[in-house]
């Protein structure tokens, strides 16, 4: 299992936002985080991508334990995520949002920055070559040039997706990709992720609400409520799991009506 | 004072360049890795009193004690910078407003060591007067000497400061602008838009503030070097906390994220600080001139707002920039 979820808690406060989540997730996999609003799927993610400490539990990440290690520090080991809002860097050119994230760079010493310079312009065309394919990808290559602040909320949504593209993940965790996005992009989105994982091999984690995009391109799905795991297999053994559709009609109008909705 | 006294503009522009080093010091902290700094001032006292003590006390040479005051700097920073950094911006901008009003205190209460109130005149306590500031004479002077021949005429030795000052100005500027430009530049200004997505893309943020911070303070410490050499003697007045606000105001009218109009805001600032002193005319004249100090203190923040209110984005910044969505 790339990723290794154990008995991970995390309360804010006095309330337990995470009681008790369990689950891995197999390399190569797309796996979706799904469950009513509040049940942890968030909370989860800041915790397994390092932004949050977890009270307890365990997390290992490619047979590594991560629970300790700081957000960057576990982006470095090839665990990137992209977040529910996005955070692009808006006084900064697309392509500087994107070559900023490059991996490897050794202009970010002071020192290479100022005594290496051809070594490090070589690495600079590296990275613009890469950021312009994936723009082209995403459908941004227009706004290149543009500042990221100009940019829609769902353009913004697609360059975090590209941002995180660059620090060439070995998985990536995506924080519902498809809200705000146009429907003619999202099967475009949906396709990406495919890809990703065909060509690359990138383990994609997802929270999603929109209960078609979960049941089309999830090989797993693990389902949350109130902090713990309620269900966790295959799309079609989701579906008909009474605690699942029990937490969704207690709260939301079950499964199938999110997903007629 | 005469309107047209050369010496008295050559005066005006050694302080101009020294607050364009210390405009540059917090360019680097505040409009590259936006760490809100509100106690720039205190690197510069700082530094100028360690490398004082450090002459006046220990004989030390002039360009180690200016070392020392340097590394002085740099340790408050690491003090300053150690806790408050892992927290949120705000953090910082309480740490070093905190930071610079302790060095204030500690100064003033600590007579034997810093010459309290007297400042550094009385370093070495009452009776004896100490100077700190003979090498830097000696320096000029030698300076002075060597460019006679060229010139036809011996220079005074603020035109020498003047020339150096200005040299070393625009020489970091233009290493700056280098470095703004590099990688390295890139990751700074990314964590003043957005420290976590720069975290989440797997850069160290907490390095690299550090980074930011501690070159700040040499910058500061450096400014602050200048100043009390240009000074020859100095107390704690000549480091008020207004300092760090004219460095603020620098980079306001320079140009907001400008490197290369830092001196053209130290220029603009040193104008409207001195030039408000010439306003004798009537119906100005009608106050006393004692009235009239105050009067030019209003006139200076006056026409900073119209400023503001008119240029927001200062004398060569990019209005585009203000008016994007966070």
């Amino acid at each position: 299992m790339l990723l290794d979820v154990r008995s991970v808690a995390k309360s804010f406060g006095g309330v337990a936002a995470v009681s008790d989540a369990t689950f891995d997730v197999a390399e190569g996999s797309i796996t979706s985080l799904i469950g009513p609003n509040g049940a942890g799927k968030t909370t989860v993610f800041n915790l397994v991508s390092g932004f949050i400490r977890a009270d307890r539990g365990e997390i290992s990440f490619a047979g590594r334990r991560i629970e300790r290690l700081s957000g960057d520090r576990i982006a470095r080991a090839g665990l990137v995520r992209i977040f529910q809002t996005p955070r692009v860097l808006t006084r900064m050119t697309v392509l500087e949002n994107m070559m900023l994230a490059a991996k490897d760079q050794p202009g970010e010493r002071l020192w290479s920055a100022w005594m290496t310079p051809r070594r490090v312009a070589r690495k600079e065309a590296e990275g613009r070559d890469k950021a312009e394919q994936r723009l082209a990808l995403i459908r941004l290559s227009h706004l290149t040039h543009e500042y990221a602040g100009a940019l829609s909320g769902g353009q913004r949504k697609l360059l975090e997706l590209g941002r995180a593209l660059m620090v060439e993940p070995r998985m990536i965790l995506l924080d519902e990709p498809m809200a705000g996005v146009a429907p003619v992009l999202r099967e475009q989105l949906l396709d990406h992720i495919r890809e990703l994982r065909a060509e690359q091999g990138v383990t994609v984690c997802i929270i999603e609400h929109d209960m078609d995009v979960v049941m089309s391109i999830s090989d797993r799905i693990i389902v949350m409520d109130d902090g713990t795991v309620i269900a966790d297999g295959p799309p079609d053994a989701i579906q008909d799991n009474p605690r699942v559709i029990e937490a969704y009609l207690g709260r939301s109008g079950g499964l199938d009506g999110g997903a007629r909705a | 004072m005469d309107l047209f006294n050369p010496g008295f503009w050559t005066f005006v522009a050694v302080i101009a360049g020294i607050y364009g080093i210390m405009a540059l010091g917090l360019y680097v902290q505040f409009s590259l890795a936006g760490l809100p700094n509100f106690g720039h001032v205190a690197f510069m006292a700082v530094a100028a009193y360690a490398m004082a003590i450090l002459v006046v006390r220990y004989e030390v040479p002039l360009a180690l004690a200016a070392l020392g005051g340097l590394a002085a700097a740099v340790v408050l920073a690491v003090v300053m910078g150690v806790p408050a950094l892992r927290l949120r911006a705000d953090y910082l901008a309480i740490a070093t407003i905190a930071g610079s009003e302790i060095i204030r205190y500690l100064v003033m209460s600590l007579p034997e060591l810093t010459g309290g109130a007297i400042g550094s005149m009385g370093l070495l306590g009452p009776g004896e007067i100490a100077l700190y500031n003979q090498d830097w004479q000696a320096f000029r002077d030698a300076i002075a000497g060597l460019v006679t021949p060229l010139l036809g005429a011996a220079p005074s030795h603020d035109e020498v400061t003047m020339a150096l000052v200005w040299a070393l100005l625009i020489g970091l500027i233009a290493l700056f602008w280098r470095l703004e430009r590099s990688p390295w530049g890139r990751v700074l200004k990314g964590i003043r838009e957005d420290d976590t997505a720069v975290a989440a893309v797997g850069k160290n943020v907490v390095h690299f503030k550090m980074q930011a911070l501690i070159i700040g303070a040499i910058l500061g410490g450096l400014a602050g070097l200048l100043l009390a050499w240009q000074i020859g003697v100095f107390s704690p007045d000549d480091y008020q906390p207004t300092l760090t606000f004219y460095a603020y105001l620098i980079l306001i009218l320079g140009g907001v994220n400008r490197i290369w109009a830092i001196p053209v805001g130290a220029v603009l600032f040193s104008l409207l600080y001195t030039g408000t002193r010439f306003l004798n005319f009537f119906p100005l004249s009608l106050f006393d001139p004692g009235e009239r100090a105050f009067l030019r203190l209003f006139l200076v923040g006056l026409l900073l707002v119209l400023f503001m209110a008119l240029r927001p984005e200062g004398a060569f910044g990019d209005r585009r920039q203000l008016m994007l969505e966070k």
